[in-house]
Parts: C-alpha cells; sequence; structure tokens
C-alpha cells in the first residue's frame, strides 16, 4: 500500500470506531478506519454481555457524568439504528433482583432519586410476580425492580453493519493495519501502520484496550485508563429459556453484577464480575467458571457448568476505577489539536450512537467542514438467514441460488450460500465467517463445519485451505499440506 | 422420490446402511437413505485404519472397505438415495424436512423412520479448559477428516487429550505422518480405548502416554503454542503443584461421543440421559410408533460390526412396522441397571424371544460375575468401562421368566465374595 | 539369558507377559499370560512382530486428494517409518478400483501396498 491521504483517521473498528465512520458518512468527509485485527469487532465489542441498557446507572443516573448522558441520549437512537442497518434488537426487560429488605430500601432510593432527573422506566413487582415471569428463579428472592426497556442486540452484528454501512456511504475500511506510529506535521498528522502510511488531518483515537497506548504515541494522552476484564459463559440453547428477561443482582461495587441473560439467538450468557487484569490477558481460568456458576445459581438454581458449550474473557477501559464509578473520554485532547480520543468503557455498545454524533460535533470544533452527503443511504441489508425464512422463501432461494441448499453447518443451520455471502461481504477468516453467519457457533462448535468452512473461504479467496486462518495474523488453522512434513525429513 | 416413502433412514454410515439393506431384504418397498454428505458411507471413509468387520465379515478391514462391502448392497438392493441433504427437522408425526440443492426445501411424510445420525465430539467449549482461544484446538474426528480426506496435518507438535480409540488412534496416524505427537493424556488411571490400541499405536511409536492427568491450561494467542498439563486425584481435580508445560502447535482433544439426537428431541423421542440416546425395546424402537434406531445415535458402541447388527434390528423392525401395521404386542420387561452397570440397551424386552444386550460397566473390575436376573449369568476375567459388552439370552433362558415379570435387573458383582 | 517383555493385546486384562530368551535366540521360558490365546499371541509378537500399514497416498489428475491404502499382509514393525517415505512420494492416478495394487512388493519385503477405496477422476 503506498502512501494514502484522507482527511480523518478513525483508529479502531469497534462499535465506537465504526459507529464514528458511519456518522461521518453522513457528510462529505474523506474517512478511512484502520483495525489492526483481520475484521471488526473483535476487541471489546465482541467481548460483552449483548446487553442495550441505561447500564446499572439508569439507577445511578447523574446528569453531570458525561457518560450517563452519553448513554441517556443513545437509548432512543439505538431501536430505530438497528432497523435502519438491519441487526437484531430485542426488547426482554431487566430485573434486578431483590433479595432482603436492605435491598429493597435501597433501591426505593435510587428508584425515587432516578425519577427526580426523569428516568421513569421502573416499576417495583412483588414476589409473586416475579416469580410468575421467572419461574426459575431463586425461591428466596423477594421481588425486583423491573425495567421493560432493556434489550438485547448482537454487538458483533452492529458493528460489522456500522462499517459496511460506513462503506456503502464512501467510507474506507483496512483491516490487518496496526498503528505502530504517528507524527504530526503542517497538515495533520503522519500515521505509520503495518499496511503503510497514512497521512490524514484529523485523528479519532477510539482505539479500544488500547486507546492510552495510541494516544501516547503523540502525546495526545491526557487521561488515564485501566483495563478491566470480565467473563462470559455461554450455555447450550437446549437449555431453553431458563430466564427470558435480562436478571441481574444489585452489585455491592461497580463491575460486580452477576447477570443471566437470554442472547438474540436464544442460548444464555452467564456474566460475572469485572476486576482489574493485566491488559491484554484474555486467558480463561476455572476459577472464572466456578465464580459465574456459584454467582449465577444464586439467582437461578437450576444452572448446570455442564451445560456450558464455550465461555471467554473481555476487556473494558475503565477512568477512575478506585474512585467506585466511572466516566469517559469522549475529548479533544488538551495537547494536541485534531486528535480526539474515545473511549466509554462500559457501557460501550449502547453509548455508541450519542458519542458517534459528539464525536462529529467534536470534530467540527477542530476545524472538520462538514457538508451534508446527499448520497447517504442509511440502510443496509444483513446476510440471508435461511433458517429464519418461510417454507417458500426457501424453496425460492435454492432454486435461484443450489449453494443455499447445501447446509454446511448443521448446529445452526447455515447453508454454503450464506458462507459465500459472508465471505463477498468482508469475511476472510473462519471466525469472521462464525461471526456474520453463525458457523460454529452451535453445540458441535466448528467440528462440523469447520472442514466445510475452510474449504470455501480457500475457493472463494484464491488461496490453499493451508493458508486459511481461523482470526488473521499466525492463526493459520492448517498448517501442513500432506506428506510435507515427512518429505521435510529427507 | 419422495411420495410414499416406506422407511427413510437418517444417516448412512454403518448404521443407516445396514438398516436400509435390512428393511429392503424384509419386505419394504420403497426405502430412501437421506445423507448430508456426498457419499455413502458416513465416518468409515474417514478410518482408513483396520479392526473393522473382525466379528461380522470375520476379516480384518479398514473403514472404507467395510463401507464398501455395505454400498455394494445399498446399491444392489435398489434402496434409494438422497445424498447431499440435511434434515432439518422431523415432527411427532413423523413429518421430515429436507435441505438439498437438488431437491431443494422438502418435507414428506414417511411410514417408518431410522433414526442413524451417529454422535458428535465433545468439544473444548463443553470441557471449559481453562485458558485462551487459538487456532490449533481440534476434535480428533474433526482433525482425523483434515488428515485422512482432506489431505492436511493440523500441526507438527501435537498433544492429545483423552486415550481413546479414536485419540489413540489419531496419535499413530499423526505420527505417521511425519507430526511429533508430544503426549497423549489420561484423566483416569488407564487408557480409555483398547489394549491393542495402546501397544500399537503408543509403545509402538513410544508416544508418551500421561495417566491420571489432564489439561488444565491452553497457551497462544493466535495460536496454540503450548498446554499445561497437571496430575489429577482420585476426584479428577488438577493436583496444585504438579503443572508443567508441554510445548505444542495443535491440541487434539479425545474426550467422549455425544449421540447426535436433536432431531430425535423434535420428533418427541425420549431419551435416557445415561446413554445420551433414544429409549429403546428390543426390536429398537422409540416411545414414538414408526420411529426406530440403531448405531451410535442410541448408544456409543466400540465396534462397527455391532453397529452393523444393531441397526439391522431396527431396519427390519421399521419394515414390519411398514408392511404388517403390527403393534407392539405382548410383555414389556424393563432392565434395569444394577451394581457397577451403567446401561443397558435395549431398555425393554419382551422376554419372548431371543436377545442380545449391548451393556457397559461404570469402573474397572477384575473377576467378575454378570449376573441377568435369577436366569442366566456369566463369569468375567475383567470389565472395563471403555468395552462393551454383549449377552445374549436365549428362548430358554427366557422361558425361566416367572410370569408376571416386569423387571430384570443386571447386576456386575464381584466373584468370591 | 535376555528377558523380553510384551503386553497381551487379547482382552482387556492386558496381561504383562515376560519371555526369557536363552541360547540362539530361543524362547527359554514364558510367564505371566493367563490363557492359551495370551501365550500363543505373545510367541508370536516375539517371532514376527508384524502391523497391518494402513496410510493415504497423494493423488493426481482427481478431485480427491487423497487415496486411502493399507498392506495387503502385515509389514515388520521397524519398516512402517521406511515404508510412510516411500508413500510421500507416491501418487495414485484414478482410475483406480478397491483392491488394486498401488505399490507392489514394498521395501523389497513381498508385501503388496493395495488401495482400500475406489479413486475417480
Amino acid at each position: 500500500m503506498s502512501e494514502i491521504k484522507t482527511e480523518v483517521l478513525v483508529i479502531g473498528g469497534g462499535v465506537l470506531g465504526t459507529a464514528i465512520a458511519r456518522e461521518l458518512s453522513r457528510y462529505k468527509v474523506d474517512v478511512i478506519l484502520v483495525e489492526k485485527e483481520a475484521d471488526v469487532s473483535w476487541g471489546s465489542t465482541k467481548a460483552n454481555m449483548c446487553i442495550v441498557c441505561q447500564g446499572a446507572d439508569a439507577l445511578e443516573f447523574r446528569k453531570e457524568y458525561r457518560r450517563s448522558k452519553l448513554v441517556w441520549e443513545s437509548i432512543p437512537m439505538m431501536e430505530p439504528l438497528c432497523r435502519e442497518l438491519d441487526v437484531p434488537f430485542k426488547r426482554i426487560g431487566e430485573l434486578t433482583i431483590i433479595r432482603n429488605n436492605d435491598e429493597m430500601t435501597k433501591f426505593q432510593k435510587l428508584k425515587m432519586r432516578a425519577e427526580s432527573v426523569g428516568i421513569t422506566t421502573h416499576q417495583f413487582i412483588d414476589r409473586e410476580t416475579l416469580h410468575r415471569m421467572e419461574p426459575n428463579i431463586a425461591k428466596d428472592a423477594i421481588g425486583a425492580l423491573y425495567d421493560p426497556t432493556i434489550a438485547i442486540t448482537d454487538p458483533v452484528r452492529l458493528t460489522i453493519a456500522l462499517a459496511e454501512n460506513a462503506k456503502q456511504n464512501g467510507g474506507n475500511l483496512i483491516t490487518e493495519a496496526e498503528v505502530q506510529d504517528i507524527a504530526r506535521n503542517a497538515d495533520g498528522f503522519e500515521v505509520k501502520t503495518s499496511q503503510g502510511n497514512i497521512s490524514c488531518e484529523f485523528i479519532i483515537n477510539a482505539a479500544g484496550m488500547l486507546v492510552d497506548k495510541v494516544a501516547a504515541m503523540v502525546n495526545a494522552d491526557d487521561f488515564v485508563v485501566f483495563p478491566i476484564r470480565g467473563y462470559v459463559a455461554i450455555l447450550d440453547k437446549k437449555v431453553g429459556e431458563v430466564v427470558s428477561h435480562e436478571v441481574h443482582a444489585r452489585p455491592e461495587a461497580p463491575g460486580e453484577s452477576n447477570i443471566i441473560t437470554p442472547s438474540v439467538y436464544g442460548n444464555v450468557l452467564l456474566g460475572t464480575p469485572m476486576k482489574l487484569a493485566r491488559r491484554g490477558d484474555y486467558a480463561t481460568t476455572q476459577e472464572m467458571t466456578d465464580v459465574t456458576l456459584r454467582n449465577a445459581h444464586q439467582l437461578v438454581p437450576d444452572i448446570s457448568g455442564k451445560d456450558i458449550i464455550n465461555s471467554f474473557a473481555g476487556f473494558l477501559m475503565f477512568r477512575n476505577w478506585e474512585l467506585g464509578w466511572h466516566e469517559c473520554v469522549v475529548s479533544a485532547s488538551r495537547n494536541v489539536p485534531r486528535f480526539i480520543n474515545v473511549s466509554i468503557g462500559y457501557p460501550g455498545v449502547s453509548a455508541a450512537p450519542a458519542t458517534a454524533k459528539e464525536v462529529v460535533g467534536l470534530l467540527s470544533q477542530e476545524g472538520l467542514k462538514l457538508d451534508e452527503n446527499p448520497k447517504f443511504n442509511p440502510y443496509r441489508k444483513e446476510i440471508t438467514d435461511f433458517s429464519e425464512l418461510s417454507d417458500e422463501e426457501k424453496t425460492e432461494l435454492i432454486a435461484k441460488d443450489a449453494n443455499y441448499g447445501h447446509v454446511v453447518c448443521r448446529c445452526e443451520t447455515v447453508t454454503e450460500g450464506e458462507v459465500v455471502e459472508a465471505i463477498r461481504r468482508g469475511a476472510t477468516t473462519l471466525d469472521g465467517v462464525k461471526f456474520r453467519t453463525r458457523a460454529g457457533m452451535g453445540r458441535c462448535q466448528g467440528g462440523f463445519c469447520s472442514p466445510r468452512v475452510t474449504g470455501i473461504l480457500a475457493r472463494e479467496l484464491g488461496i490453499g485451505e493451508e493458508e486459511v486462518t481461523k482470526k488473521g495474523g499466525k492463526s493459520r488453522h492448517l498448517l501442513y499440506k500432506s506428506k510435507v512434513l515427512l518429505q521435510g525429513r529427507e | 422420490m419422495l411420495q410414499d416413502v416406506d422407511v427413510a433412514v437418517i444417516g448412512s454410515g454403518p448404521a443407516g446402511m445396514a438398516a436400509a439393506i435390512k428393511a429392503k431384504e424384509a419386505g419394504a418397498e420403497n426405502v430412501i437413505i437421506m445423507e448430508r454428505a456426498e457419499q455413502l458411507g458416513g465416518l468409515l471413509h474417514q478410518c482408513i485404519h483396520n479392526g473393522f468387520g473382525l466379528l461380522y465379515f470375520k476379516e480384518d478391514l479398514t473403514g472404507p472397505e467395510y463401507a464398501h462391502r455395505f454400498i455394494e448392497k445399498v446399491m444392489d438392493a435398489k434402496v434409494k438415495l438422497l445424498l447431499n441433504t440435511m434434515i432439518t427437522g422431523i415432527a411427532p408425526d413423523r413429518k421430515v424436512t429436507a435441505v438439498s440443492s437438488q431437491e431443494g426445501y422438502t418435507t414428506f411424510r414417511p411410514k417408518a423412520i431410522v433414526l442413524a445420525m451417529g454422535c458428535r465430539e465433545k468439544t473444548r467449549g463443553a470441557l471449559n479448559i481453562p485458558g485462551t482461544r487459538p487456532a490449533g484446538i481440534f476434535t480428533a474426528g474433526t482433525a482425523q477428516r483434515f488428515v485422512n480426506v482432506e489431505g492436511f496435518i493440523p500441526g507438527e507438535k501435537i498433544v492429545i487429550l483423552g486415550s481413546g480409540d479414536i485419540g489413540m488412534i489419531m496419535a499413530r496416524r499423526l505420527t505417521l505422518e511425519g507430526a511429533e505427537v508430544k503426549a497423549v493424556v489420561e484423566i483416569l488411571p488407564y487408557v480409555g480405548g483398547l489394549i491393542r490400541n495402546e501397544v500399537q499405536c503408543l509403545h509402538d511409536f513410544n508416544i508418551p502416554l500421561l495417566l491420571e492427568h489432564t489439561v488444565t491450561h491452553i497457551h497462544g494467542e493466535k495460536r496454540v503454542e503450548a498446554v499445561t498439563v497437571a496430575r489429577v486425584d482420585r476426584n479428577k481435580n488438577p493436583i496444585a503443584g504438579t503443572e508443567r508445560q508441554i510445548e505444542c502447535d495443535s491440541l487434539l482433544l479425545s474426550v467422549g461421543l455425544i449421540p447426535e439426537n436433536e432431531l430425535s428431541l423434535m420428533a418427541g423421542v425420549e431419551l435416557d440421559p445415561v446413554t445420551g440416546g433414544p429409549i429403546v425395546d428390543e426390536t429398537r424402537q422409540t416411545n414414538v410408533p414408526g420411529i426406530f434406531a440403531g448405531g451410535n445415535v442410541v448408544h456409543v458402541h466400540d465396534l462397527v460390526d455391532n453397529v452393523s447388527w444393531e441397526s439391522e434390528l431396527a431396519g427390519q423392525s421399521a419394515a414390519s412396522f411398514v408392511t404388517e401395521r403390527k403393534k407392539a404386542a405382548g410383555r414389556r420387561v424393563t432392565l434395569k441397571p444394577g451394581r457397577n452397570i451403567r446401561y443397558i440397551v435395549p431398555h425393554t424386552i419382551s422376554g419372548e424371544r431371543e436377545v442380545t444386550l449391548y451393556m457397559r460397566v461404570n469402573d474397572l473390575e477384575e473377576g467378575v460375575r454378570l449376573k441377568v436376573g435369577g436366569i442366566m449369568s456369566k463369569a468375567l476375567r475383567v470389565v472395563k468401562p471403555s468395552e462393551m459388552l454383549k449377552i445374549e439370552l436365549s428362548s430358554a433362558q427366557l422361558g425361566k421368566l416367572e410370569e408376571g415379570t416386569t423387571e430384570i435387573v443386571v447386576d456386575c458383582e464381584k466373584r468370591g465374595e | 539369558m535376555a528377558e523380553e517383555r510384551i503386553i497381551c493385546i487379547g482382552c482387556p486384562l492386558g496381561c504383562l507377559v515376560t519371555i526369557t530368551i536363552g541360547d540362539k535366540g530361543k524362547v527359554a521360558d514364558i510367564s505371566g499370560y493367563q490363557c492359551k490365546q495370551g501365550q500363543k499371541y505373545v510367541l508370536e509378537e516375539y517371532k514376527n512382530p508384524a502391523r497391518i500399514l494402513t496410510a493415504t497416498v497423494l493423488t493426481q489428475n482427481s478431485s480427491q486428494p487423497l487415496l486411502s491404502v493399507r498392506t495387503a499382509a502385515p509389514l515388520l514393525k521397524t519398516k512402517l517409518t521406511e515404508g510412510m517415505m516411500v508413500l510421500a512420494k507416491t501418487r495414485a492416478k484414478p482410475p483406480i478400483k478397491l483392491g488394486d495394487v498401488i505399490i507392489s512388493n514394498l521395501l523389497g519385503t513381498g508385501v503388496d501396498l493395495v488401495a482400500t477405496n475406489d479413486l475417480a477422476d
């Protein structure tokens, strides 16, 4: 890649970076988004509980917290955004379980305070109603605070959709481009990436777990963030509707929520208290599972570790962790003009829509000219979901393209046609196909489909099967063609 | 093709083929096999090692050779074939939904169904092994497909978790193909598979076998770089302080097979939580009239020969169901697992005909006596959970059952006690 | 007198059998077995530790990347690795029928390598 020039460089292809790129594509602005991984959404965006909400701070809402404001403004934007982008959005409601009278008193106070700032979505429900709504809840729960507005989505799909829509409307995306250095020059910045140099006038730093490291490259790090790690366990779909709302117990301290929630695909997710951790240490431990299960049992005793089909760790960057709650970073750097740092921490997904608009406002303040793009099209269609089509639609589709009759993922009923679509729309890895089609997310975890998906990737990308990777870089799936090892011995 | 199907067999591995052939032989006219792959034979094609057919054919065949014998019979018997076809649903009224490029999206209602879907493998996610999520983690069967069918060797330095037969066979296979198998790690104090495989796969190639160990951590960001293994105590819990790292680029998991019964559940078939497969009577009929099952989908077999014999029963019964419309009549005697018996298939028998019982024990024991109610007993030198027991009950022995018997307990007792 | 230990694979007991070898390599004593079949197997295994080799060879001009093969009779187990090196250089060309000889007289042992499957274009 030879030297490229652009107006705005967005660093980081998570939900925030892509939301900003998409927002910028409403204007006649040259935008490039660089993402260091082989696909968008593979940082914090990929590893969370997929809940769209006021964050536990509906009850903690403080007008003076910038983060609360951004979340509050984003909430009404979320559903329309998901509809425009054709990504899942399901309003399931949230139950904050009340376990004793002390909690009851505490919640009453919090509810009153929330109402005093205009948040009126919560209602108390009694023990009987709670157990009717959630028959599997622990019998000692005396009631709950119910917020029917809480919803779930798929942040990865949302991010992919935002990136696609940004591209549709003129934005550029370069993956596997890690930012290595940033230098200031007369016109703005010279950015060295693993894929070549980019010169730009404005930089949006939405680099997630590395947001402070990227800012430090050009001395724009006038903030401090801490890596906080959480853990999520996914239960087999056959567990069914062990809960049908998002259910959690009130945290004693920030990040301590024990959450049990359905996912938009019919799995149940268990989430565990977040803790300070070494940046980038994604390794899960037995203790994480044990703690998660123990906490989950307090809410829903019937949940069994045997039903876990997968689990993962995820990171968020928090400010003021020691202060007990945190603020966000959405501001132009004090030291470096036209360099905007963006880090929400939690809830990044929920705050994305308003944050994107806020950032565009900040860019304008820094001098970016915003002429409207008359061709901006906010609509983007999702890849076909064969399993959700009607019988007639399935028949029609197969008649049009025989690839849709070839089911390659048995567990989630994903067809070759969908896999090809995913690849043509940007997936270059097994995980990329997985996140776009769900092939590999079912109970056999890719045992049946991975040979087939590997073959399709190789064919569509014109590479050998041994070059196909799980997630880009050195993650090749198959290391050797048959006989190469033996021939090497001679 | 899908009009007036008498018997629809789901799966064309050794179970499905045997069932379809027998259904035809037993008089069903319109018998069809539905198979999701491009060819008949199921997993036999990737099982290129020998040891198949020692009982059924009295020959020592490889998987593809065993498959070939049945494929020829399937073709001769003029069984109809729908390849590249995925069954996406079976309703309790036996309505089957199928998807294929050729036929599109179709539904049909066969008069009888034989479930022969086999098993899937237990995954890393299900074991919840701590660590990172790099490339290079394979279940042994998926690795076997890559090595023996697709033409790829997953890695050069391999650790295998689980010493079941698949794990040991892949240890040998990968060694022969030039990789280094650094260890086979087994949580029990003895191998999970046949002694024959321990000797001919591990000893023959000097592959280290770590008994009473397990993998406690996977390392590596993009690709596996190492695993941590640790010794375990009697309760299979890792013992702190015994951890050590083994450098490797691949981890193969041979940690269990799970009968694949998603379709069975959709059809309302009742499953036995111990076997993971349908509860069946001696004709291999499930609780849903007209739905039969045979092979690994019922319980995990050791020998393909037994898969074929069991599935022939299912096929024959499916044909009888169609041609004679015979209702399950007569007694139902429940077989109850007693001391050290984990499960028995079939779950119920009529007590009126000779029958073969398949069972597994919970614990390894030497010097035992197998007792089937009061009607039969057999001394055995040793019993192991990984080696299925096959007990034939003759009509004479069943004749000794008391009138009105509804249950027979099968015990495995220590001799000399 | 030298000793050799062999595990019998006849049944799940896996008896560890000890063979004592005397002058001229003759078997002087054998102990540890629990049945006649075991004794027979171990003596045979001592004299002739042979294994069927099952593997794959690469193909040419076929949509199937591999052809599964086997030796028609057991090979001395010490010859397996060398045999695999010969197989690594072998290419199978269709049409091939199950049972066709792919390599005759592998490594001069008199044992043929045969196809265990058909190979089409």
